[in-house]
C-alpha cells in the first residue's frame, strides 16, 4: 500500500502533534486524538467551541490571537510561531504552532490547519544547555592563561577573555576559525597540527608543546600549549580544551641559567685541562717508572670532569645514570689508556640505574682504580676483556668489575698491585657506604663486586670485606 | 708533516697543545681569537688543519663561526674542535659538516689520536 493511498483520517489520528481545524470564526471543527491527549480533553468539550473559550479560555492567548487574527489572514500559511504559556490544566508549556489555510470544493471561505507540538522538554533542555554554557564560559574567562575550545572539525566555538586580551584579538576573528589561521600563522606547525588531529578520535592529549615566535605588541615569546578531550555527560559531541602558557620568563630564567652552567663548566673544565697539561708536561721530563702513576692520575681527573658532565645532564641534577656514566668512563679509559690499537676492550653491561650525585664521584673515581689495575696487571698478552655491570639487587646497586685476564693468584686483590690504588679502592667504597662482597682471582681472571646501597646513607661506617 | 692552525683563549693550555703537537713533528700557527685566527687563514700560508677551542674569550660559539669562515676561506681545511662544555644537539648542529670534537681536557694521547684521525694518518 502507498502512502497515497491511507486514509487522510488515519494519518490524522497517528500523527504525534495535536492538530486542530477552525473555520473562518475561528471555532472548532475537530480535533485529533494527540490534542485531545495532551490538553486533557475531549471532542465534547471541544468541537462547535470557540477556541479561545476553549478549556476556561487557556487559549485566549494574546500570542495566538495575533496569529490568527492578523498573520493569518494575510498568509497562506505560518510555520514555528512560538508560544509560551501558562495552561492550566498542563501548566508552563512552550508550543510551536504551524498553520495553514485549508480549503475544500465549494467552501470559499476556508478553515485553519493548527498543528501543534509541545516543545517545552526541548525547550527546557535547551535553556539548560545555554546556561551550563554561560557557566562553563564564565569560568574559561576567570582562567588566567589564554585558552580555546575546538570542534571537531578544529574550530574554534569559544576563546577565553584571555586568550582575546593577550592576543589582541576579538571573538567575531576567532569564532569559526582554526588556530593555524590565527595571528600571523604563529601555530601553524606541521607537529602540532599533527598531535592535535590525534586529540579527539585518539583521546591522546598534548602535554606542553613548545612554540617560540614572535608575536604582534608581545615580542618574542615562549608558549606552552596543552590540549585534551573535554564531553559533555549524555553528549556524544567532543571538544578540545587547548591552554596556552606563557612560559616566556621561566624560558629566559632556564637560559640565564644554563649559560651560567656553561661558563662555569668552561672555567673548571679549562682548570682541569691545565692541570692534565701540568701533568703532561711532567711525563715529558719525568723518569719512566713515574710515568704509569702520572697517566693515571690523567685519568683519574678525566674521570671526575666527565662525572661533572653527567651531573650536569642528568636531570636538574637530582640524579646520575650509573649506565651512561659507566658508558662515558669506558670511552674515556680506552682512549685514554689503551688507545686505538690495543687488544684490550672495556665493556658496559649494566641496568638502568641511577645514583645521588654526591656519590657518583666515589663511584666513577672506584671503576676507574679497578679498571686502571685490570689494564696494567690482567694482560700480559696485551688482549683480553674488562667487564663494567650495575644491577639492581633488592635495596642494593652491586657493581661489578671483572677481567678475563691472567688473574692475581693467592694475592689479597684490595691490597695490590699498588698500595696507593687499594688504599683509595677503600676509602671509595667507604664513602659510598658499601662494601666489597666478591674479590676473587684465578686464573681465568679477577671479579671484584661492590654492593651499595641505592639510597644514599651515612657514609664511612662499613669496611670493605677482603675475600 | 702538516701545518696545524691552534686556536685557544687560555695561553697555558694552547702552548702545551702546541708542544704537543710540535712533539709529532707537525707544523704549529697560533691566535687567541677569531680575528687572529682569519688573519692566518687569509694569508697565503699553507694551512692543512684548524683546531680551535669552541668557547672563545666572549665569544661563546667563536669557534663554530671561526670553522665555517675557515671552511669557506678553504674549503679542503680539516676542523677539530675542542671545549669543556657539554656538547649538546644545539652545540653539534652548529659544526660544520665532516668535522671533527675532542672533550676536554683532554690527555696526549687523546689529542695525537683526534689529531691523527683528523689528518688521516
Amino acid at each position: 500500500m502507498a502512502v497515497s493511498d491511507i486514509a487522510a483520517s488515519d494519518i490524522v489520528e497517528t500523527v504525534p502533534s495535536a492538530l486542530i481545524v477552525l473555520d473562518r470564526n475561528l471555532n472548532i471543527t475537530s480535533a485529533n486524538r494527540a490534542f485531545y491527549q495532551t490538553f486533557r480533553t475531549s471532542a465534547e468539550n471541544t468541537e462547535g467551541c470557540l477556541i479561545y473559550d476553549l478549556g476556561n479560555r487557556q487559549w485566549d492567548i494574546p500570542a495566538l490571537r495575533t496569529l490568527l487574527e492578523s498573520v493569518i489572514p494575510h498568509r497562506a500559511s505560518v510555520e514555528g510561531f512560538e508560544v509560551e504559556h501558562d495552561f492550566p490544566t498542563i501548566g508552563q508549556r512552550t508550543m510551536l504552532v504551524n498553520a495553514r489555510k485549508i480549503f475544500s470544493p465549494g467552501d470559499h471561505d476556508g478553515s485553519i490547519l493548527l498543528a501543534i507540538e509541545d516543545v517545552s522538554e526541548e525547550r527546557a533542555a535547551r535553556k539548560e544547555s545555554k546556561r551550563n554554557w554561560q557557566l562553563t564560559q564564565s569560568i574559561v574567562d576567570t582562567i588566567r592563561d589564554p585558552l580555546v575550545v575546538l570542534e571537531n572539525d578544529m574550530t574554534i566555538v569559544t576563546a577565553s577573555k584571555a586568550f582575546l586580551t593577550i592576543f589582541g584579538s576579538t571573538e567575531a576573528e576567532t569564532h569559526g576559525r582554526r588556530v593555524s589561521e590565527l595571528g600571523q600563522h604563529q601555530w601553524d606547525v606541521p607537529a602540532l597540527r599533527h598531535l592535535m588531529e590525534k586529540v579527539l578520535p585518539e583521546n591522546k592529549p598534548i602535554e606542553n608543546f613548545e612554540i617560540e615566535d614572535n608575536f604582534p605588541g608581545m615580542g618574542r615569546r615562549v608558549f606552552n600549549l596543552n590540549a585534551r578531550k573535554i564531553s559533555q555527560p549524555g553528549n556524544h559531541a567532543h571538544r578540545m580544551l587547548l591552554v596556552f602558557e606563557d612560559i616566556t620568563d621561566r624560558k629566559q630564567r632556564e637560559r640565564d641559567a644554563q649559560m651560567l652552567t656553561n661558563e662555569i663548566s668552561h672555567r673548571i673544565k679549562n682548570n682541569l685541562q691545565i692541570v692534565v697539561g701540568l701533568i703532561a708536561y711532567e711525563i715529558k721530563w719525568t723518569i719512566a717508572a713515574c710515568v704509569p702513576g702520572l697517566k693515571a692520575m690523567q685519568a683519574r681527573i678525566g674521570a671526575i670532569a666527565q662525572l661533572y658532565d653527567l651531573v650536569s645532564q642528568s636531570s636538574r641534577g637530582q640524579t646520575v645514570a650509573i649506565d651512561a656514566y659507566l658508558t662515558d668512563i669506558a670511552k674515556s679509559m680506552s682512549a685514554s689508556l689503551l688507545g686505538k690499537q690495543s687488544g684490550i676492550e672495556i665493556v658496559v653491561k649494566a641496568e638502568k640505574l641511577e645514583i645521588d650525585p654526591d656519590r657518583a664521584v666515589p663511584l666513577g673515581l672506584l671503576v676507574n682504580e679497578l679498571t686502571t689495575n685490570a689494564i696494567k696487571h690482567a694482560f700480559p698478552g696485551g688482549a683480553g676483556h674488562i667487564i663494567l655491570s650495575a644491577e639492581r639487587i633488592g635495596g642494593d646497586i652491586e657493581l661489578t668489575v671483572a677481567d678475563d685476564g691472567v688473574g692475581m693468584k693467592n694475592k689479597i686483590v684490595a691490597k695490590v698491585p699498588e698500595k696507593r690504588g687499594a688504599d683509595y679502592v677503600s676509602i671509595f667504597v667507604r664513602q659510598l657506604g658499601g662494601a666489597i662482597t666478591t674479590s676473587s682471582s684465578e686464573a681465568t681472571g679477577t671479579t671484584i663486586k661492590i654492593r651499595l646501597p641505592v639510597l644514599a646513607g651515612p657514609s664511612g661506617g662499613v669496611e670493605p670485606l677482603a675475600a | 708533516m702538516a701545518v696545524i692552525l691552534v686556536v685557544e683563549d687560555d695561553v697555558f693550555i694552547r702552548e702545551v697543545a702546541e708542544m704537543m703537537i710540535c712533539d709529532w713533528g707537525h707544523q704549529i700557527l697560533s691566535a687567541c681569537d677569531v680575528e687572529g685566527a682569519l688573519l692566518h687563514l687569509r694569508s697565503l700560508q699553507s694551512i692543512d688543519a684548524l683546531f680551535t677551542d669552541i668557547y672563545l674569550k666572549a665569544d661563546v660559539h667563536g669557534g663554530c663561526d671561526l670553522a665555517h669562515e675557515a671552511i669557506r676561506l678553504r674549503p679542503a681545511l680539516r676542523v677539530l674542535y675542542t671545549t669543556g662544555n657539554r656538547v649538546t644537539q644545539e652545540l653539534q648542529a652548529m659544526f660544520a659538516g665532516g668535522t671533527h670534537f675532542l672533550q676536554k681536557p683532554y690527555t696526549e694521547e687523546q689529542l695525537q689520536d683526534s689529531v691523527e684521525t683528523l689528518l688521516g694518518v
